[in-house]
């Protein structure tokens, strides 16, 4: 009778324990995520295979490009930012391919793939001692400017590999909802 | 025991076989086949949550001009052109719309996909970014010699969030589930009015 309700009471502590494991645990997909590489705007954020350095962030309201010889202007219904950084790899050639912008509540922005014909944007190809700037683009709403992240990533799936997390500051809003020092037009064929 | 086993098995045997014709009954009547509901209609000039998206028609028409949105038609060819405010109500920048409209069978050849085109500068399937709101035409292809509709109906689909899927443990929308259908009237042309503010 003693060894029989032991046994229940042992059952029950196992499976008191295997669930609280299973709720306690890092799910899979947070254990193969990336791993962050973090920083901030103007340090060299050295990730596995890169490194990367954002220089400056510009906001507009519109951008002026370049498409086959035509000048094009794009608008948006929110505020363009445009991050000039600059790439190196580190012990051979590799490919950036993904970068976002994460506002200050989670939101997270792709870069815009309205400017895809255009030169200088991702994916770019990096070779070592050959350090190359790029300009990452992104359209997004003015409220998530403000304390964004910059993520920086070799591949869409980063997973178990650096992701380089830059976070770009305080950005004051000005009275018209847009940040402040925000352009009308920014010409993209002007020099990085 | 044994002095009663012939009214057991009479007792089982009635048991049985009145189990299995009313099943085979059931079956002829259809109970084993899905339902077949019929969907709500929704109206038109609403706003129309999708899960991922917040959908606001604003006009259709048929055109028959050479160039869509940028989009080649077919030479001699009709595209009906369906114009909406889409509002991508998720955390991230996504192109998950290819799904959320089904144009009515009537109209255009289910093989048919659209070509989806952003209206502001006719960027083909951009991902959209979350909460804002961009005007967006899915441009069908009408079959050889089809007249232009006074109207034609949509279903509308709707997918579902979980927070870990059951094959990768990541998040993601899925199962698509019709959510109802409606009619949209089609316009004299691309200048037509937006049938909401």
């Amino acid at each position: 009778m003693i060894r029989r309700s032991a046994n229940i009471i042992l059952l029950l502590v196992v499976v008191a324990f295997c669930y609280g494991l299973q709720v306690s645990k890092p799910h899979y997909g947070d254990l193969i995520g990336p791993i962050p590489a973090r920083g901030k705007l103007g340090d060299t954020v050295v990730g596995r295979a890169f490194e990367v350095h954002a220089e400056k962030v510009e906001f507009a309201r519109n951008l002026k490009v370049d498409q086959f010889g035509q000048g094009k202007v794009l608008t948006t219904g929110g505020v363009w930012a445009v991050v000039t950084v600059e790439f190196a790899a580190r012990a051979q050639s590799t490919v950036i391919s993904v970068a976002s912008w994460r506002g200050p509540t989670g939101l997270t922005y792709d870069q815009t793939e309205r400017l895809s014909f255009m030169n200088g944007l991702l994916p770019v190809a990096i070779d070592p001692g050959l350090p190359r700037k790029a300009r990452l683009i992104f359209e997004l709403r003015p409220d998530e400017a403000n304390n964004a992240t910059l993520l920086v990533s070799e591949k869409l799936v980063a997973a178990l590999d650096s992701q380089a997390e830059i976070s770009l500051g305080p950005v004051p809003i000005a009275a018209d909802g847009l940040p402040v020092g925000t352009i009308e037009m920014l010409d993209m064929a002007q020099p990085m | 025991m044994l002095e009663n086993a012939g009214s057991r098995l009479k007792a089982w045997t009635v048991a049985g076989v009145g189990t299995a014709a009313a099943v085979a009954v059931a079956g002829v009547l259809g109970a084993f086949e899905a339902r077949h509901e019929s969907l709500p209609a929704l109206a038109p000039t609403s706003r129309i949550e999708t899960g991922e998206w917040l959908l606001r028609p604003l006009k259709a028409y048929v055109t028959a001009e050479k160039y869509a949105y940028g989009t080649l038609l077919k030479p001699g060819g009709k595209a009906l052109v369906l114009e909406l405010e889409m509002t991508n109500r998720t955390a991230k920048s996504t192109k998950d719309y290819f799904d959320v409209l089904q144009a009515s069978r009537k109209i255009v050849d289910p093989a048919t996909k659209p070509f989806i085109a952003l209206t502001r500068d006719s960027t083909m399937s951009p991902e959209l970014h979350p909460g804002m709101p961009e005007r967006m035409a899915y441009i069908w292809q009408l079959p050889d010699g089809a007249t232009a509709p006074a109207s034609f109906d949509l279903t509308v689909i709707r997918k579902t969030y979980k927070a870990r899927d059951n094959l990768y443990g990541l998040p993601g929308w899925f199962n698509p589930t019709p959510i109802g259908t409606m009619t949209i009237p089609v316009g004299a042309g691309p200048d037509s009015a937006d049938i909401q503010p």
